[in-house]
């Protein structure tokens, strides 16, 4: 917990290059499946290879959260709301290629794609985090003596961002009150 | 809620009804229409007849939930020392739930869990973290200054933490879900719920859309509305 981390350029090994492959595939998928149940269930998926793919790059906390909110909860919630509708019997399995919207998807990954170029490796010491390590060092290494808990995330956002944690907290209550306004509800029923 | 509840009830006897009728006329009334869906992923209308009792998933669910519900704890109180928190704690917390309304009906496990208990959730945690962030103030710190906290013998910054995670965030989050959950499985289309396009899509097409149609054609009031409507 105390003392520098040096930082260690990672290589992808073949169980990140596989889980790559299965999120591309995944979201491919998505996309392009006509049955809007099986593009629910295919993104359910793609959510927990992403978590994977954080736990990996050693983000345990955000891949919690991927797992939890986008895999779990939010497939539920999308399937109860399928639930209220009709579903159609589709002979075919995939969408035909809409060529406009794949223009514009192609364009936007081509622009991102010329980004991704100057965005350094994983652990590269060239990294912005670590070009200023006075911020980032000290949080590392003086969470502990500051805050007394051992999880630098949480002290991050429960103490020395608290305030916009509070703001969070209060946008996911705001969330619950919006959905109750939106279908006209004076209940959670 | 004993009232609603109960006209909750009858409206869902009434629907049944009219989905047994909407099926048996389909066949042969209307085959343009596409066929309707079995009684998957229940939810309101459904939920009183093909409500499907699995023995797998109400066994599996009864095995896991309770490890489940226990990881949840332990995400949200282990949050300061390994990876986790409150978000992620009522988030699996919330999932437990989800698991036991799919496993045992949604109707029913929203009489067991109480719209209070939701609604106490959500709110008290908004209040609690409010509060323990106000209570700084009032002693003439800033906000959220934890160090400020009134605690005689735990440490006040760990513990005024913890208690932002346990019982603000984690509250929060798992009441904000439950609450989302039993109200999107509601839907839009309840009977207290006022004026609704979810009467549109229910399966009383035959008797409810049809009478306002035959109480205003007979006047010719409006005649140019109601010419544009028939046609």
């Amino acid at each position: 917990m105390t003392g520098t981390i040096t930082p260690v350029v990672a290589e992808v090994t073949a169980i990140e290059a596989s889980l790559f492959v299965f999120v591309v595939l995944t979201a491919l998928a998505t996309a392009f499946a006509r049955d809007v149940l099986a593009a629910v269930i295919v993104f359910g998926a793609y959510s927990l290879g992403m978590a994977a793919l954080y736990t990996f790059y050693r983000a345990p906390d955000v891949a919690m959260t991927e797992a939890a909110i986008s895999a779990g909860v939010t497939t539920v919630l999308l399937l109860l709301t399928l639930a209220k509708t009709t579903r159609i019997d589709h002979e075919a399995a995939f969408e035909a290629v809409n060529y406009p919207a794949a223009g514009a998807a192609g364009l936007l990954f081509v622009g991102l794609a010329i980004t991704m170029v100057d965005v350094p490796a994983v652990g590269s010491p060239d990294a912005p985090v670590w070009s200023n390590p006075d911020v980032t060092q000290w949080y590392l290494a003086e969470t502990y003596a500051v805050t007394g808990v051992e999880n630098t995330v949480m002290a991050v956002l429960a103490a020395f961002r608290g305030f916009d944690t509070f703001g969070e907290a209060v946008v996911v209550f705001a969330a619950g009150i919006a959905a109750l306004i939106v279908l006209r509800r004076e209940v959670f029923a | 809620m004993s009232d609603a509840s109960d006209a909750d009830a009858g409206g869902r006897d009434a629907d049944a009804d009219a989905d047994t009728g909407a099926l048996a006329d389909a066949g042969s009334a209307e085959p343009v229409e596409p066929p309707r869906r079995s009684g998957r992923l229940d939810s309101e209308t459904r939920q009183g007849t093909p409500y499907t009792e699995s023995q797998v998933i109400m066994s599996t669910v009864k095995v896991v939930s309770p490890f489940a519900f226990t990881y949840g704890l332990f995400v949200t109180f282990h949050g300061g020392g390994s990876p986790g928190g409150g978000f992620q704690g009522g988030a699996i917390m919330a999932a437990v739930v989800f698991m036991i309304a799919f496993a045992f009906g949604i109707e029913a496990t929203r009489q067991w869990l109480a719209n209070t208990v939701v609604v106490a959730l959500a709110v008290g945690g908004t209040l609690a973290f409010a509060a323990i962030g106000l209570i700084p103030v009032a002693l003439g710190g800033a906000f959220l200054q934890y160090d400020l906290l009134p605690l005689p013998i735990l440490d006040p910054v760990k513990y005024g933490m913890e208690a932002v995670e346990i019982v603000g965030i984690a509250a929060i989050v798992s009441g904000v879900l439950m609450g989302l959950f039993f109200v999107l499985a509601r839907g839009f289309n309840g009977e207290d719920s006022g004026p609704s396009i979810g009467d549109r899509d229910s399966f009383t097409d035959e008797d409810e859309p049809d009478e306002p149609d035959d109480a205003e054609s007979p006047e010719p009031a409006d005649g140019v509305a109601t010419d544009g409507g028939e046609r």
